[in-house]
């Protein structure tokens, strides 16, 4: 099995002072971790994470938004030499630039709705294959309960599951919340 | 599928545009209550999921919980009919026994629920519907209208899964509302094992 890192390339406020005082979480504190990505269907769920979850217990929430970044890799097959050849440096750094930009885009799309909200939030990103990046970071942060869309980016009009939130629901060490988007839009 | 002119039209493109998804109006509130339906057998993973229910959205820091609707439901086995042969007994004496020891067993697990709440003192509503699992959580979500509704795991492995189905992974699937999976935490082994 290929190693995958998951590591949690920044943890902390991103955006401004006014997080860092929602950071005065104490240890009892319920922690609520929302993973985002590029569809939709995860920001809905942060949004309605927000209105249900966090709605009575503002003081004591902390709220942190993980987005796991794609995986750059580090060796590309040439067709042409027949065997592996590591990409020239050059255009690894340009993959990882977009995909660095793409996530910053995602995480601060998450954090207006959070600030639309008037909810402070920790932001983390973290890098690898979704499934089991999300899983390792939820633990690492301690979360109390992960929350994840139905669907991400393979949207499929049906009543279908993410293999994502199908993964996270088996084999999370916490609770798991699967956010269904809502009834007027599938079928 | 759907032949032209259907008042309820496909909508192919984004399922919701981005303006009302970040200002959350497709967040549905009955008199501003959160109604949140609990799924409840037996099992120690159900307890699990009772307790940890109530003591986060239930604490002291939530002011009690006011903002929440508990509701419990417990699905009782229908007795199907019977088949027994031998002296001195017939089907329907059985079946009339064994349908006793059914409701005496789901009265007596709904009362196990209901102490868990007292204790806590919460006032949940708690339910005893009749059949499969999977279609009473499907026809207690509809009725209470709920928001969320709450599972405990048994935490199968896929081949247990593949044997016996899992009702939180069709309740993922198939709920029309979000799911919440609570899961007992597993004691701690030396490497984490991945099964897939």
């Amino acid at each position: 099995m290929e190693e995958v890192t998951a590591t949690v390339v920044m943890e902390g406020a991103v955006v401004g002072p006014e997080v860092a005082e929602a950071t005065t979480a104490e240890k009892k504190g319920f922690k609520v971790v929302v993973a985002v990505d590029d569809s939709e269907n995860s920001h809905y769920a942060l949004s309605w994470a927000i209105d249900n979850i966090l709605a009575n217990r503002r003081e004591d929430c902390q709220l942190v938004v993980l987005h796991v970044q794609h995986f750059v890799e580090t060796t590309f097959m040439y067709p042409v030499a027949g065997h592996a050849v590591y990409a020239p440096t050059l255009s690894m750094d340009a993959v990882r630039k977009a995909h660095e930009e793409n996530s910053k885009r995602v995480i601060s799309r998450a954090v207006d709705i959070c600030k639309s909200k008037h909810v402070d939030a920790l932001t983390a990103v973290a890098e690898g294959d979704p499934k089991d990046a999300i899983c390792e970071a939820a633990e690492k942060l301690h979360a109390d309960l992960l929350v994840v869309g139905s669907r991400g980016l393979g949207m499929i009009k049906r009543a279908f599951l993410g293999s994502v939130s199908d993964y996270l629901a088996h084999h999370a060490k916490c609770p798991v919340l699967i956010v269904k988007p809502p009834k007027g839009s599938h079928k | 599928m759907s032949a032209s002119g259907s008042s309820r039209g496909e909508h192919i493109v984004a399922e919701f545009d981005t303006e009302n998804v970040e200002k959350g109006l497709f967040h549905q509130a009955k008199e501003g209550k959160i109604t949140m339906v609990l799924a409840f057998d037996d099992s120690e993973h159900s307890f699990y999921a009772l307790e940890w229910t109530l003591n986060h959205f239930y604490s002291p820091a939530t002011g009690g919980g006011m903002g929440f609707q508990l509701v419990i439901v417990h699905a009782k086995r229908a007795m199907a009919a019977a088949n027994v042969s031998g002296p001195g007994t017939s089907a329907e004496e059985v079946l009339q026994d064994a349908e006793m020891d059914q409701r005496k067993l789901a009265a007596r697990t709904v009362e196990k629920a209901r102490a868990v709440c007292s204790a806590h003192s919460v006032e949940a509503v708690v339910e005893i519907m009749e059949g499969d699992a999977k279609h009473v959580l499907m026809e207690a979500v509809a009725k209470h209208h709920a928001d969320i509704l709450i599972l405990g795991s048994h935490g199968y492995n896929s081949v247990q899964r593949a044997f016996m189905g899992s009702v939180s992974d069709h309740m993922a699937h198939h709920a029309q509302c979000s799911v919440m999976i609570v899961k007992r935490p597993k004691p701690q082994k030396g490497t984490k094992k991945q099964t897939h």
